[in-house]
């Protein structure tokens, strides 16, 4: 598959919310696209495009803006596709993907907690890697190392 | 030569004892400490520290043994490197235990935390006191000394659920109550198996059994009954296949996982205790006791302490097998355990009653000879 | 008894590591299980964006502790895709040999824990001692046996020792006697298949959807291995067959490392042989200059901080013992790695676990979990 197959299948559903499909090494290609269509375009790639497996959910702090990353799999093509999608800084949230591939929860889980993306719909969003009650984003560039923080710890089980 | 018991040493060694102390106390003193009733009591307790000494030593040993067994399983040597091949590593290993805190979680229960392990140890222990060991060490004619010993060491599931219970954790909860199911499970096989050893020897006294199997080892005609036994005696002992009590992958370390320091080392030494009575009561109804086979060369069983060294020989064997399966075999799983107990062993229990019963009554076994008449 | 819920975990002979898992049950019945990670969080993402790129591989090996050479190799491809470097044939031979070895290690250690949980003490042993030939090697070229720091943006950091090869071979035959021995005393064993067999059940679909990867998702009979599907390093001149099971239980898992095991010794064998034939060049001395010879000083002062890169994004995955591994690396044109993003198999493996515990035996959770081979390191990064 090449990026121009995918921009030609998500096209007609997706019209102007597809930003652009660019080639990337070793995939199928890196689909950006618009926040707005993120459910929509989950729905055609795994459904029409047959990329069944989600196998990563990674958030980048741009510092002007976020990135969430998706990485899929397909079987039928042994190929992987990028997607991704740029938020504002300062209202990052996009569409949790767990509806459409389970596997999205613990990663949306991650980058919601590591780079303050919030996940609409998500179904279970709490801290995964950091104690409950930890009031910083870690991977934020803002964040930086060898600064003492201060944390108060809730338990987490009574 | 008037048999030579424990006791009667015992007996004598306090006697001895108290000649020597009366001979230097004045006379009204004298005939109190020479009187009978002093002797017997005196008398008793040097048989007790007799027994506590050499069933101790014999648990100490017998893990020993087990580790440098388990060690040549494994590809590797065990216990190397106190004392001669590792014989003193257990010692240190009691030391180390005994000079531990015991620390009882908060919210245990004082008395059942406490009451459990010691009660568990002691009636282990106990077990020591009517087994026959050979001829001479024997606590003498108790005409119900395997129902007896059996009774006492079933005793065990009772004081685990109570530690287990009271050291208030899940993980301790679950294995006691594992731990209860299995040994009530297989109590009824076990006790089915000895049925069928007590229907051929004809007595419930462990030292006639022993003299029943002059002609020949109960475990010939008996050898479903061995089976039955030896599988119900791994899960009463709870050693792997049948160690679901204290599985250390899934309950950490099952009903003592709240116990450290010397109230580990209770349950530690009772088990292996257990697991010595385990293999002597093995040895006892079917592998003939002290005695050896007929066609063994007297000059082999006829010097001073054969018989103890032939038991040990033979009990030592026993635990030798059930550490081989130890080393060989994964753990069963609750359920899996309770349906062969159930349904599997004690069918096959009752089927060596049967056998045993069909061996009385048609008396002469081909190849093996006869059964003694009974009483004789 | 009512329901409870347990900790399994974080200090839990079950976990193998530092993580909780949670459980409800209902008398020995589980009900549910929740999974808690992050125990051992080191934050190596954020560490590797204020490290340079070639120190980074330090990270990598503590990534996951039995499996350090397949972290190595997964960032490696991703910054070399990042920093537009290619290695030389030879360093992908030797990557390739590190990834295969350390895969045969890593399933040993698995062997032996797995065993381990099912109460079978002897074999434990065994996966050990065999394992330790394994490490052996990795040390007569490496000089580390777990945290290795072999390969490099651009190549590896050191040739082979004088003599290697035939050792490796020496060892190579010793394992592939043993293999047969493991089977026996697993397969051969009533209880082992008793205990194992319908267990952890996690069909194809279930586990495609649940991002479930690796001898799991082989184990359900979905072909899926990314050393055919998407050949790097020297995969694509090797031969070797993908393991495949069907029964998606704990069994099909032990059948499908056991064949994996086997298969790895042999492409292990195919690159020693292609290393004797081909014995050129070392290859520690055409690393580029700029990215670190094998000794060049690495620190504040180096010359390696005073560099700035074309820009670019790299993604790699590879196959690792445990699964699928990704590594997403953007260099933004400056001296650190602007973010580093790391996937973990084992991390998608837990997050399933809901899958394939509920419905089982409390008993039954230390083979269905030993069966996922659960590193804690690379889950919680």
């Amino acid at each position: 598959m090449q990026p121009d197959d995918l921009a030609n299948a998500l096209r007609p559903k997706l019209g102007p919310r597809l930003r652009a499909v660019e080639p990337f090494e070793g995939t199928a290609g890196r689909v950006r696209f618009d926040r707005t269509a993120a459910l929509d375009l989950f729905r055609a790639v795994r459904d029409d495009l047959g990329f069944g497996h989600l196998s990563m959910v990674a958030g980048i702090d741009w510092v002007d803006r976020r990135e969430v990353v998706y990485v899929v799999w397909s079987d039928a093509a042994r190929q992987y596709a990028i997607l991704s999608t740029d938020l504002p800084a300062d209202d990052a949230h996009v569409e949790s993907a767990s509806p459409v591939w389970p596997s999205a929860n613990w990663h949306e889980r991650e980058a919601w907690e590591m780079v303050d993306i919030g996940f609409d719909h998500h179904p279970d969003i709490r801290h995964l890697l950091m104690p409950d009650g930890y009031a910083f984003h870690p991977l934020l560039r803002s964040f930086k190392l060898h600064e003492p923080e201060e944390l108060e710890v809730k338990a987490r089980h009574v | 030569m008037a048999t030579l018991t424990l006791y009667s040493v015992a007996y004598d060694i306090a006697r001895g004892l108290l000649g020597v102390l009366g001979s230097v106390l004045p006379a009204g003193a004298r005939a109190v400490v020479l009187s009978g009733d002093a002797v017997t009591g005196l008398a008793v307790l040097v048989f007790a520290a007799v027994l506590l000494a050499a069933s101790m030593l014999n648990t100490i040993l017998l893990i020993w043994w087990e580790r440098k067994l388990l060690g040549r399983f494994m590809d590797r040597r065990g216990a190397m490197h106190v004392g001669y091949a590792g014989l003193l590593q257990n010692f240190a290993d009691g030391l180390k235990l005994f000079r531990k805190h015991t620390f009882p979680p908060r919210e245990a229960d004082g008395l059942g935390f406490y009451f459990g392990p010691t009660a568990y140890m002691v009636t282990s222990l106990a077990i020591f006191g009517i087994l026959p060991i050979s001829s001479g060490w024997n606590s003498g004619a108790l005409p119900l000394s395997l129902l007896l010993a059996l009774t006492i060491f079933s005793f065990a599931p009772l004081f685990i659920f109570v530690s287990a219970w009271s050291s208030n954790n899940k993980y301790s909860l679950m294995g006691g109550l594992r731990s209860a199911a299995q040994m009530i499970a297989y109590e009824v096989p076990l006790l089915l198996a000895v049925v069928a050893v007590v229907v051929l020897a004809g007595s419930f006294d462990l030292t006639t059994i022993v003299y029943e199997q002059r002609n020949y080892w109960f475990w010939g005609p008996l050898f479903l009954a061995l089976i039955v036994f030896v599988a119900a005696m791994l899960a009463e002992m709870e050693r792997i296949p049948f160690d679901l009590p204290e599985a250390e992958a899934e309950l950490v370390e099952g009903w003592n996982t709240e116990y450290g320091g010397m109230l580990f080392a209770f349950f530690m030494l009772a088990d292996y205790l257990r697991a010595l009575v385990g293999s002597i009561l093995v040895v006892l109804l079917f592998l003939g006791g002290w005695t050896l086979p007929s066609w063994v060369p007297a000059g082999l069983s006829s010097f001073p302490l054969a018989g103890i060294l032939w038991f040990m020989v033979k009990t030592y064997a026993v635990f030798g097998l059930f550490v081989w399966v130890r080393a060989s075999l994964p753990r069963v799983r609750t359920d899996q355990l309770l349906r062969v107990g159930w349904n599997r062993m004690i069918p096959l229990a009752l089927l060596s009653v049967f056998l045993a019963a069909a061996v009385v009554t048609v008396r002469c076994v081909p190849v093996l000879g006869c059964v003694p008449s009974m009483g004789a | 008894m009512s329901e409870m819920w347990i900790n399994m975990g974080p200090q839990h002979p079950m976990t193998h590591g530092l993580w909780n898992l949670r459980v409800r049950i209902d008398g020995e019945m589980i009900r549910d299980v929740d999974p808690e990670i992050g125990y051992l969080h080191r934050g190596i993402e954020k560490i590797s964006e204020d490290r340079h790129y070639n120190e980074v591989i330090t990270l990598m090996d503590r990534c996951c502790y039995v499996a350090g050479f397949a972290w190595e190799h997964l960032y490696i491809l991703a910054a070399e895709q990042a920093l537009h470097v290619t290695p030389p044939e030879r360093a992908e031979y030797l990557r390739t040999m590190s990834d295969e070895l350390q895969r045969i290690a890593s399933h040993l250690m698995w062997y032996a824990a797995f065993v381990q949980d099912l109460g079978l003490m002897s074999p434990f042993l065994y996966g050990m001692r065999d394992r330790d030939l394994v490490l052996d090697l990795l040390q007569d070229y490496t000089g580390a046996r777990m945290t290795y720091e072999y390969m490099r943006v651009g190549g590896v950091r050191s040739d082979l020792p004088a003599g290697f090869t035939d050792r490796a071979r020496k060892v190579l035959d010793w394992l592939s006697d043993r293999f047969h021995e493991y089977d026996q005393l697993c397969l051969g064993s009533a209880i082992f298949r008793k205990r194992c067999d319908g267990l952890g059940v996690l069909r194809a679909n279930d586990a495609v959807a649940h991002g479930v990867t690796g001898p799991m998702l082989r184990s359900a009979g979905l072909k899926r291995d990314l050393r055919k599907d998407r050949p790097y390093a020297a995969y694509d001149r090797l031969e070797f067959d993908v393991a495949l099971a069907d029964g998606a239980d704990v069994t099909a898992r032990y059948l499908v490392r056991m064949e994996e095991l086997r298969q790895s010794v042999r492409i292990v064998r195919q690159v020693l042989d292609w290393l004797d034939r081909h014995p050129g060049p070392s290859v520690a001395d055409r690393l580029p200059r700029w990215l670190g010879a094998p000794y060049a000083p690495i620190g504040n002062e180096g010359y390696l901080l005073k560099r700035s890169y074309p820009k670019g994004i790299g993604f790699s995955s590879v196959e690792e013992p445990h699964g699928e591994a990704q590594a997403y690396v953007v260099n933004d044109g400056g001296e650190h790695p602007y973010r580093v993003k790391f996937r973990s198999p084992v991390f998608a493996n837990i997050s399933a676990a809901r899958q394939y515990l509920v419905g089982y035996h409390v008993a039954d959770i230390p083979p269905i979990m030993g069966s996922v081979d659960v590193c804690v390191g690379e889950v919680d990064r």
